[in-house]
């Protein structure tokens, strides 16, 4: 599903080039649970934003869903995020005018797949997470629990292949955090092809597969 | 692709737009009033332009394109409002015979009478005219008919009255054969003059009565010399017309050379210039304050926006994360300034339709609302929400997700 192939990423200062990643080559197959692991500083965030289409490699090949990405402009790649890839981030981002019903349907605005029905598919998936008396709230009106689980049934809306998670349990109390691995899980074994991105060693259980990050490269990757 | 992909979720985008827009109302709410101001002015402006001119037409009309007024007065005494009587029957009849002229109609006007039928009670103007006013003016009756030659020979007590005249004695009773009370002379209505509408200057053309000139002279006051207006026709041109008509006052009046005339000339084409400099300083004015508000709004539009873009990058960072390509981020901004400055529009539309009455008082001329008015007032809106909006649409959409995720 993906194929990342000797990826390397510098940042220039003036003429001073800084080396985030020095090679990284990883296969993620379907309906993989990964924990990508690293300090913070270790290039973890990098990795994900150019597995998420969010950036570009400096050098080497990334394949995604078997196409050759690095050639896509704009375009092509928002359409490709759009299809492919659900978003959870540390900070919810969830829009502060919309309430959580809406907020799970914001990637349909921009979705070419024809979902039918997305308000109630929303509905069900609120309701699958027990969200079912607060889809009418306002994000401000919500726990950091409740609102990360708004945003991953937001990643969820326009069925994606893979879930993308950048410290998705950072901004809460450890009992939620766990609840949210839980989710990923209970994601998982539905099929969900899911990567979450940490710095908290006591996350490493809950995947299958455990991908540690160290200054740039891969430097540990076993799998359960 | 980034504005075909919108497309089919319009409806969506749509209600999104209001949600944000709502959100951020407080700050809406300011360019939102601008742009209403600014399309209130150019409302105005354009409806009361169309209603100068249409009243400049009403009024050629009315007078006659061919027609030439004489007044008593000089042009100073006049422009201080002294009326003074200049002109005579003599005058009148000495006109008679210069080239191309082929109707005289001598006035003697009476303002501010007051006239009586039963219990009701009017005051208004008694125009003292020869028989040729309905023909000169082209001003048809309702009822009855023109006093007759032999009523005006014998001064009789007789008159015509006008369709407000008509209305505020008889409202909408029989009104020929009446005899109302004209100051102290009773007098008998032979007819009812259509309903013209329109005003020229301060009164308003249906409301007055018209008598023959030999009564109101002999009977109404006691002036047997001189005329208040003198009204001419002629087929030749106006202007060589005029020359004549001031050589012969001149010579009746023993004006020497280069003195002052005592007399003052118009025609129809002085009165369509008066009317077109009024429409011209109504422009100048309502138009810089409309530009003024517009270009006001626009740079606070686009200041807002600025300020915007900053906090909702987390918004525009999610957003293409989840698909919305740079220039899906480009149109929606643009969309939400063309919206709250079309809505401004409409609602500066109607702002000035419901204050088109006091408008038409403050300067008294009508307003004539057009298809026209909505077309300009729409271009007017799109356009500062085009201009106003392109840039901080521009930086928005060139913000880059992993740097608005960043925070």
């Amino acid at each position: 599903m993906i194929v990342l192939k000797d990826i390397r990423k510098s940042y220039f200062i003036g003429e001073r080039e800084l080396p985030i990643l020095k090679g990284i080559n990883l296969e993620i197959r379907q309906g993989e649970f990964v924990i990508l692991m690293g300090v913070s500083g270790s290039g973890k965030t990098t990795l994900m934003n150019i597995v998420g289409l969010l950036d570009k490699q400096t050098a080497g090949e990334f394949y995604f869903m078997d196409t050759y990405v690095d050639g896509l402009d704009d375009e092509a790649l928002a359409s490709f995020r759009n299809k492919h890839i659900g978003f959870v981030f540390q900070q919810f981002f969830l829009l502060p005018y919309l309430n959580a019903l809406e907020n799970v349907l914001i990637p349909m605005v921009y979705s070419e797949k024809q979902i039918k029905h997305p308000r109630d598919k929303a509905r069900r998936l609120l309701e699958k997470f027990g969200l079912l008396e607060r889809i009418h709230n306002r994000p401000s009106q919500l726990s950091g629990g409740e609102q990360q689980r708004v945003a991953i049934a937001r990643a969820l809306i326009n069925d994606p292949d893979l879930i993308l998670a950048d410290e998705p349990t950072g901004a809460l109390d450890s009992k939620t955090g766990n609840e949210i691995m839980e989710l990923f899980g209970m994601l998982n074994e539905d099929g969900k092809t899911v990567i979450v991105v940490t710095h908290d060693p006591k996350l490493a259980s809950f995947g299958k597969r455990l991908i540690r990050i160290e200054d740039g490269t891969i430097s540990e990757d076993t799998t359960a | 692709m980034g504005l075909s992909q919108k497309i089919p979720r319009l409806r969506e985008f749509l209600e999104e737009t209001i949600k944000i827009l709502y959100y951020y109302r407080s700050r809406v709410i300011f360019s939102f009033s601008g742009v209403a101001l600014g399309i209130l002015s150019i409302c105005v402006i354009v409806t009361t332009i169309d209603g100068a001119n249409k009243k400049a037409y009403d009024i050629f009309e009315a007078l006659g394109p061919d027609a030439i007024m004489i007044f008593g007065g000089s042009e100073r005494q006049h422009t201080a409002r002294v009326r003074i009587t200049t002109l005579t029957i003599n005058d009148a009849d000495s006109l008679q015979t210069v080239g191309g002229i082929y109707d005289v109609l001598k006035v003697f006007a009476v303002r501010g009478l007051n006239m009586k039928y039963r219990d009701r009670k009017w005051q208004t103007q008694v125009i003292g005219a020869t028989e040729n006013y309905f023909t000169s003016y082209k001003w048809g009756l309702q009822s009855g008919s023109f006093f007759s030659s032999e009523e005006y020979d014998n001064a009789e007590a007789v008159c015509v009255i006008g369709a407000k005249v008509y209305e505020e004695l008889f409202a909408g009773e029989n009104a020929i054969g009446k005899v109302i009370q004209i100051g102290r002379l009773p007098t008998k209505v032979v007819g009812v003059l259509e309903e013209r509408g329109g005003a020229i200057g301060s009164s308003h053309i249906d409301d007055r009565v018209v008598m023959p000139l030999t009564t109101v002279m002999n009977r109404l006051s006691n002036e047997k010399r001189y005329l208040g207006m003198i009204r001419l026709k002629t087929n030749r041109d106006p202007d060589e017309t005029i020359e004549d008509v001031k050589s012969v006052l001149r010579r009746n009046h023993g004006i020497q050379q280069g003195a002052e005339d005592d007399f003052m000339i118009r025609s129809s084409k002085d009165i369509l210039q008066f009317v077109s400099v009024i429409s011209g300083s109504l422009f100048l004015f309502l138009g810089t304050a409309a530009v003024v508000a517009l270009v006001v709004s626009g740079f606070v539009l686009a200041n807002l926006f600025y300020l915007t873009i900053q906090e909702r990058k987390k918004d525009i960072g999610i957003r293409r994360a989840y698909g919305a390509t740079r220039k899906g981020i480009l149109f929606s901004f643009l969309f939400e300034s063309i919206f709250i400055t079309i809505i401004g529009g409409i609602a500066g539309v109607l702002l000035s339709i419901a204050l088109q009455g006091t408008f038409e008082r403050l300067f008294d001329i009508p307003m004539v609302f057009s298809f026209k008015v909505v077309i300009f007032a729409l271009v007017f809106s799109f356009l500062t929400g085009v201009l106003s909006g392109l840039k901080p649409a521009m930086k928005a959409s060139r913000i880059e997700p992993i740097e608005a995720i960043r925070g």
